[in-house]
């Protein structure tokens, strides 16, 4: 009896401990498959309409969505910029600067944690959070709200998409996330070659795919066919040049750690963004991100959640060295080892990361209605 | 017989304004506020820093401009950029002594008798300077000069509730000075305009005390201002303002609510209301009203001259008064008489321009944050 509890004392003992000891090998998980994106999932509560997509559009690029009229979603979200802004540090809201590199919005439909810190769920809350924050948008519900109710055109829109009799600020978000839906691209070579089009990938495509997968290892985190695994990691990215040398940024900086409700002692001594720590407050979570997807890289440079690599050679180079160091080595995952990567295993990775890009999306900015007074009376 | 004679004292002491001040409206004089020099200094470099507005494009002196009497000139106000204002914007001389006073702030009075306040909504309103203090005070942390004017004015590092301290200090440097009414130098038609004042035209019955504001809001008629309702711009604010506040209809309203933001009454009876205005500085604060519709001193007086204007919920004491042109003539010079010197030079004006640069903090990675 007394043998027997012990053997289970044992199996529980070493069924609590095993995940830790997974951990330290630094597998922790399942990784999903790669494969061809597919079709963008419906969100239910608000389903794509052509109408409601052109709306998005429009507002996507019209200003008056912002605190002074001055800065839309595509100022920081720029279709000649992959979607993304083309900085290390995204411009911000005027007379301020940016604390993150901006994320592209293609294929961003199909992420479930947006921001570099997944402090947003669906578009449709991401959009609000920008177009409010600070270092954003700068812009409140009254006032934007107000501003489309003078917009005839947008009126007769949001009536016909929504049914609102007059445009509601909530959905102009839901109408910019159902546009930002649409920009998807998954045509590209290797979804062609993952749809049996076997010639769609060259031999050193095929090649770095084999890396991707094995040696270099990047399929531990860029995994599905998103190549995201929406977890969270310490890769040692080192700290942004632009916090020691631009005062502007300074600002930023430290607006960031006392807008997040960091404690007094991190708001003095932090000099470094620690990312997933500003929403779990966890110390284990300081400098931890959510790993970016790798579609459409091609065109969103510079890389990494301060933009810290201008091209993908660079980033290949830094996982090769087995990453970097940063302010929070404590919490650096083991995952990253140095991998020893032959120059011309190099190449084949790069080639390959180039195809998972496909057409640029190119798009003119429309032509927005103006301002009309109302009746007098 | 001890009682008696501490009554006595503070019979005096209450008495001493009149005292001071034998002008022909004695006991209406301001009463004298106790200023920090150096930290209304500090104060006044943050009224004229743009960097207090979220895009840097306006800072306090943008809309309470010195030389227009701490008012703008205008009927209505500009506001931040993407929108404009629906309001008069009031003249800052004087504005302290509403605290004492217990008069609150702005035409309609929605924001309490706490100076404090005030300075955190107009900073952080989105239609007037729309800034985040929490940035606003990382900016003040980067600027030197702040700095250095914190620490030496015993308050430390720069922050949000110390420049709602500051700036009130200043502004209790912006004091009527030179009043002829205060001075007992009045003309000879200022003075029989005082008794139309204090008669005849009634003024006195809303218009008393030492700011000749009694704190209280009524309707007077004023015709509305339609530019409102003409420029989109401003009638998006209008419509951003009430929705916020929670007025009611506020898509179909064509006429300012006013004071009604205080109570909303179901009844509708405090539509229209806006507080007494205080009748000092007038000569530099036209024009004139809630709305700017009125251009002169002599429409305003005209105004009242003819029993105020149109509305359902006017004040009932408003009656055509039957007044001469001799006595508007004589009211208007006592009206100007209440005015006193322009407040435009350096101890009112910062006078150096403030530059919107950053330069970074040496040694970022060794100090403190």
């Amino acid at each position: 009896m007394k043998n027997s509890i012990k053997k289970y004392l044992a199996v529980v003992l070493v069924g609590m401990f095993l995940p830790t000891l997974l951990l330290a090998e630094g597998d922790p998980d399942k990784d999903a498959p790669l494969d061809a994106l597919g079709p963008v999932p419906v969100q239910l509560d608000n389903k794509q309409t052509p109408e409601k997509i052109e709306l998005g559009r429009m507002l996507f690029f019209d200003p008056r969505l912002g605190g002074d009229a001055s800065i839309a979603c595509s100022d920081c979200h720029s279709p000649k910029e992959g979607w993304s802004f083309a900085a290390p540090i995204s411009r911000g809201y005027p007379a301020t600067v940016h604390w993150r590199s901006s994320q592209t919005i293609v294929n961003s439909a199909y992420y479930s944690k947006l921001f570099w810190a997944g402090a947003a769920k669906s578009l449709e809350a991401q959009a609000p959070s920008a177009a409010k924050g600070g270092v954003a948008g700068n812009g409140e519900d009254d006032v934007m709200e107000a501003r489309l109710a003078f917009i005839p055109e947008y009126r007769e829109r949001f009536r016909d998409v929504f049914g609102d009799e007059w445009p509601l600020i909530n959905n102009a978000w839901k109408a910019i996330a159902a546009f930002e839906r649409t920009l998807v691209q998954r045509d590209t070579p290797f979804d062609k070659y993952m749809k049996d089009d076997g010639a769609a990938l060259g031999e050193a495509e095929k090649r770095g795919l084999a890396l991707f997968q094995g040696k270099a290892n990047c399929f531990e985190c860029h995994n599905g066919p998103l190549f995201s695994d929406q977890k969270f990691y310490n890769l040692g990215v080192p700290r942004h040049d632009g916090w020691l040398e631009d005062g502007m940024k300074q600002i930023t900086f430290r607006f960031e750690l006392y807008a997040k409700g960091v404690t007094e002692e991190d708001y003095r001594n932090l000099k470094d963004d620690p990312g997933l720590y500003f929403r779990t407050k966890q110390k284990r979570d300081k400098g931890k991100f959510r790993t970016p997807s790798l579609r459409y890289t091609l065109y969103t440079a510079p890389y990494m959640h301060n933009g810290a690599f201008f091209g993908l050679d660079e980033v290949i180079d830094f996982y090769n060295e087995g990453g970097g160091t940063n302010d929070f080595a404590a919490n650096k995952t083991r995952i990253l080892k140095p991998l020893g990567l032959t120059d011309d295993e190099k190449e084949d990775l790069l080639m390959f990361l180039e195809s998972l890009s496909g057409e640029e999306i190119v798009m003119e900015a429309p032509k927005l209605p103006k301002y009309e007074p109302l009746a007098m009376d | 017989m001890r009682t008696l004679f501490l009554l006595f004292v503070a019979g005096i002491v209450a008495g001493m304004p009149s005292l001071l001040f034998a002008g022909s409206g004695a006991g209406q004089a301001l009463p004298t506020m106790k200023i920090n020099a150096k930290k209304a200094a500090l104060g006044k470099r943050l009224f004229f820093d743009e960097r207090l507005s979220g895009d840097g494009a306006l800072s306090c002196a943008s809309c309470h401009i010195p030389e227009k009497g701490f008012a703008d000139g205008k009927s209505l106000s500009d506001a931040y950029p993407g929108t404009k204002g629906f309001r008069n914007t009031p003249t800052l001389i004087n504005t302290v002594h509403k605290q004492s006073l217990g008069i609150p702030w702005f035409h309609d009075g929605r924001i309490g008798t706490n100076l404090n306040d005030v300075t955190r909504d107009q900073i952080t309103e989105t239609i007037w300077m729309n800034m985040d203090m929490r940035i606003m005070q990382e900016r003040l942390k980067q600027d030197p000069v702040y700095r250095k004017m914190f620490k030496e004015v015993g308050m430390g590092e720069p922050s949000n509730g110390k420049v709602r301290k500051l700036i009130p200090e200043y502004l209790k440097t912006l004091t009527s000075r030179n009043v002829p009414y205060d001075l007992g130098k009045m003309s000879a038609a200022a003075e029989k305009g005082e008794a139309v004042f204090m008669g005849k035209g009634g003024c006195v019955q809303c218009h008393e005390g030492p700011l000749f504001a009694d704190g209280q809001a009524y309707n007077l008629g004023v015709p509305e201002n339609k530019d409102i309702f003409r420029e989109p711009l401003r009638h998006i604010t209008f419509v951003a303002f009430n929705m916020f506040m929670g007025n009611e209809n506020f898509m179909n309203l064509r006429r300012d609510p006013g004071a009604h933001v205080i109570n909303h009454y179901s009844d509708g009876r405090d539509m229209g209301k806006f507080f007494t205005p205080t009748l000092r500085e007038l000569k530099q604060t036209a024009p004139y009203m809630h709305n700017g519709m009125l251009a002169t001193l002599k429409d305003v007086v005209a105004f009242y001259n003819n029993g105020g204007g149109k509305d359902p919920n006017k004040d009932t004491r408003l009656k055509p008064l039957g007044l001469s042109a001799l006595e508007q003539a004589n009211l208007v010079a006592f009206l100007e008489s209440l005015s006193g010197d322009p407040l435009t030079g350096p101890e009112h004006v910062y006078g150096e321009s403030i530059s919107q640069k950053y330069y970074p903090i040496p040694n970022w990675l060794t100090v403190k944050n």
